[in-house]
């Protein structure tokens, strides 16, 4: 709509002026419906719950009085945040390298010609299209300690059961594991079409120079890999630090808090404790983190990522 | 309490969720035409949504000025939408909440409080069981009359019991004949468990706990509800029995997730559960058996239970929306509603005269098997979970210590001892 009428308009001399204010409108009257929603879903929310953070709230009784930075003075001397910022770090530090590894060697696999590999492609994205809800419940069952096919199968091979989602121990290791099987079908889709996107050339040029295929992988192909890359790492990063769903099906932060993330905390503290207030601060301080993590990310990928 | 089955909520937790208590949101009462409207919001599905329904043209064929609508939408979440619309000027006229939040409900400015309606006597208020009526006052403030009451007691699976050589449990049994059922209807073998008791650490492993605390003799909080109680001999009978079962004997599934009980209880791998009577209706595969909790052998404390009544809570919307929706609650309250919606539904009766109502309870029981025990249950419903708001805090930390006792983590009293401090500095505003 909008090129139709800037192209027929700026065919004729005299409507430059005209054209300014009326692609100004079209522009605005096209963007601002979303705009309008973004602003009162997204912004304004984003505003009141930074207020909401400064205040003592328990989202019961209109009296919510100003504590200024006290919510934010009171996570520094919380064991149980600290643990969750430590269950969040170490639950980060798995599951994006791992999700980038396993999507990587998928992807790999399939990057060929052979029959039937877009039913392959089609299995592998599959893992996306799975509610968290079912993956909960599926592996749940999967890793029971009694009844859980996973112990089955390693009694058979003489392993003695293990107690999975039940050990403080295990449990957050086995949602890594659940969590990197759920977002391998998204890494496999990323690489696979920034593999098909390494010129064969480059390759062959390699090849006849007396590169093995492991140092033409190494060399050619995850340098050329590489913005495929900083987009995983921070796109997995930013869900990493938001871990709340799979927690809440499968664990509810147990047993005894061992797999409480920050988020997981933060929904406990404002609708389960009803301190609002301090679970904003936590919202802030994680918002904070994001931004910086991602800025670190997007620095050091100046060096490491190429982009031709 | 937690007395449906859980409904699956999507809870989606990111900083704009928790400014939502900031906007508004819509009531739709109000006296357009010469009517009163009114306003339900309920949580009600199914055979018992078919019932309130049926109640509620009832009601509005009966009494042509008023008009009650329903807004049906699920309990778990009732109380954010509620606190949703009070900030917006536009709560409903009733709603049905959770016996749980009372305390938090009472500070709520908008909420009814019902203590001068309820002493009239058309109310006879004296008719609900003592448990509900405790667990809707808040001091001194009535804040909702009870909707739907609930207790605990042991279901067991007939057929594993025989099998085991066990005669079926007695009404007079005591824990220690509760522990050596279990052993003995436990089977590594086959994967079989005596008891299987929800291990999240939540409200729902609490209360179980709860239940077997008071059979000791003992409380959760002194009587003034100022310092934490259950770090007592009693306590530490109770919860030493947990670890007995579990780290000893090996006799329980630890339900972790808490999600699998029913599941695993209609396939026959358990032999015993502490559920209350929404369960029945999920256990269809087995022929199962009710009997109320056993009791301590050196307490006087005898057979007791636990209950989770829910309430109809009343709000504000000027003084003609007020008086209808007290009268609608009334009427909905009185015996004969009581009677109809528990034959319909197969919930418990919240009126003592109707549950002592011989044929009302035979048919009752011939809808669901099993009924009438939990039915006979409530007069074994002697103490409440206390009303302070501080509860939420109290709740984690017994949980907590149960889990870590059960896991073989910690000894009963030391556990009991840290989650009485943390009581104790939640109830000091700490």
């Amino acid at each position: 709509m909008a090129e139709a009428t800037v192209a027929q308009e700026g065919r004729r001399p005299g409507a430059l002026r005209r054209l300014g204010r009326s692609e100004s409108l079209t522009g605005w009257s096209l963007v601002g419906p979303g705009a309008l929603l973004i602003g009162v879903f997204g912004l304004l929310p984003v505003l009141m719950s930074l207020k909401l953070s400064f205040q003592r709230s328990d989202l019961l009784t209109p009296d919510t009085p100003w504590v200024g930075t006290k919510n934010y003075r009171q996570l520094a001397d919380d064991p149980r945040f600290a643990d969750a910022i430590q269950h969040t770090i170490v639950y980060t530090a798995l599951f994006v390298p791992g999700t980038m590894v396993v999507g990587l060697l998928v992807a790999a696999a399939m990057n060929r010609s052979v029959r039937f590999i877009s039913v392959y492609r089609t299995a592998a994205y599959v893992t996306m299209a799975v509610s968290t809800i079912s993956e909960g419940i599926i592996f749940l069952w999967l890793t029971d300690q009694d009844y859980g096919l996973v112990n089955a199968a390693l009694n058979k091979v003489g392993i003695s059961s293990q107690p999975f989602l039940s050990s403080p121990s295990q449990a957050l290791y086995v949602i890594v594991a659940m969590t990197i099987w759920g977002w391998t079908g998204f890494a496999v889709i990323v690489y696979l079409a920034a593999l098909q996107g390494v010129p064969v050339e480059l390759h062959e040029a390699a090849a006849i120079d007396g590169a093995s295929p492991f140092t033409r992988f190494r060399t050619i192909t995850l340098p050329l890999l590489s913005p495929a890359s900083l987009f995983l790492v921070v796109w997995l990063t930013i869900n990493a630090l938001q871990l709340f769903d799979e927690v809440w099906l499968t664990t509810k932060g147990g047993p005894l808090h061992a797999t409480t993330v920050i988020v997981y905390y933060l929904w406990d503290q404002a609708f389960v404790q009803f301190n609002a207030g301090y679970a904003a601060a936590m919202a802030y301080a994680l918002f904070v983190v994001i931004v910086l993590v991602t800025a670190v990310q997007f620095r050091l990928a100046r060096k490491h990522v190429h982009y031709s | 309490m937690k007395s449906r089955p859980r409904r699956w909520m999507v809870a989606l937790v990111t900083v704009g969720a928790l400014a939502l208590a900031g906007c508004g949101g819509g009531g739709g009462g109000g006296s357009a035409g010469g009517k009163t409207k009114i306003v339900v919001w309920d949580g009600y599905t199914d055979a018992q949504g078919k019932s309130f329904t049926a109640l509620i043209d009832k009601y509005n064929k009966e009494h042509p000025d008023v008009e009650v609508t329903q807004l049906v939408s699920s309990s778990d979440l009732v109380l954010q939408k509620v606190l949703t619309a009070v900030r917006g000027g536009t709560p409903p006229d009733v709603a049905y909440m959770f016996g749980s939040w009372a305390p938090n409900i009472a500070k709520i400015p908008q909420v009814v409080d019902m203590s001068p309606y309820v002493k009239q006597a058309a109310w006879n208020w004296d008719d609900f069981y003592v448990g509900e009526r405790q667990a809707a006052t808040v001091g001194d403030k009535i804040v909702g009359v009870p909707a739907l009451v609930d207790n605990l007691a042991i279901v067991y699976n007939k057929k594993l019991f025989a099998q085991a050589g066990l005669a079926p449990p007695s009404p007079d049994w005591t824990w220690d004949d509760f522990r050596a059922a279990a052993k003995a209807l436990t089977d590594p073998s086959k994967k079989q468990y005596g008891w299987l008791i929800p291990a999240d650490g939540s409200e729902d492993t609490v209360w179980h706990y709860d239940a077997m605390l008071w059979e000791a003799g003992g409380d959760i909080l002194s009587p003034d509800n100022t310092k934490a109680a259950f770090d007592s001999p009693a306590g530490i009978e109770a919860l030493t029995m947990l670890q007995q079962m579990t780290v000893t004997d090996h006799s329980v599934y630890l339900d972790t997730a808490n999600t699998n009980g029913t599941k695993l209880m209609n396939s026959g791998k358990i032999g015993m559960m502490v559920t209350g009577p929404w369960d029945l209706g999920s256990i269809p595969d087995i022929d199962y058996g009710v009997q109320v909790m056993p009791s301590f052998a050196d307490s006087d404390a005898g057979h007791q239970t636990i209950s989770g009544p829910d309430n109809w809570v009343v709000f504000d919307n000027g003084s003609a929306r007020k008086q209808a929706a007290v009268d609608f609650v009334r009427w909905l309250t009185a015996p004969a509603q009581v009677k109809a919606d528990s034959l319909a539904t197969g919930d418990l009766p919240t009126r003592t005269s109707v549950g002592q109502d011989a044929p009302f309870v035979q048919q009752l029981n011939k809808n669901l098997p099993g009924s009438s025990t939990f039915v006979a249950n409530l007069s074994n419903v002697k103490k409440v979970r206390p009303s302070v708001s501080q509860y939420p805090a109290i709740s984690e930390a017994m949980g907590q210590a149960i889990v870590s006792v059960m896991l073989g983590k910690a000894q009963p009293a030391a556990a009991l001892a840290q989650a009485a401090s943390a009581t104790n500095a939640a109830l000091s505003g700490n």
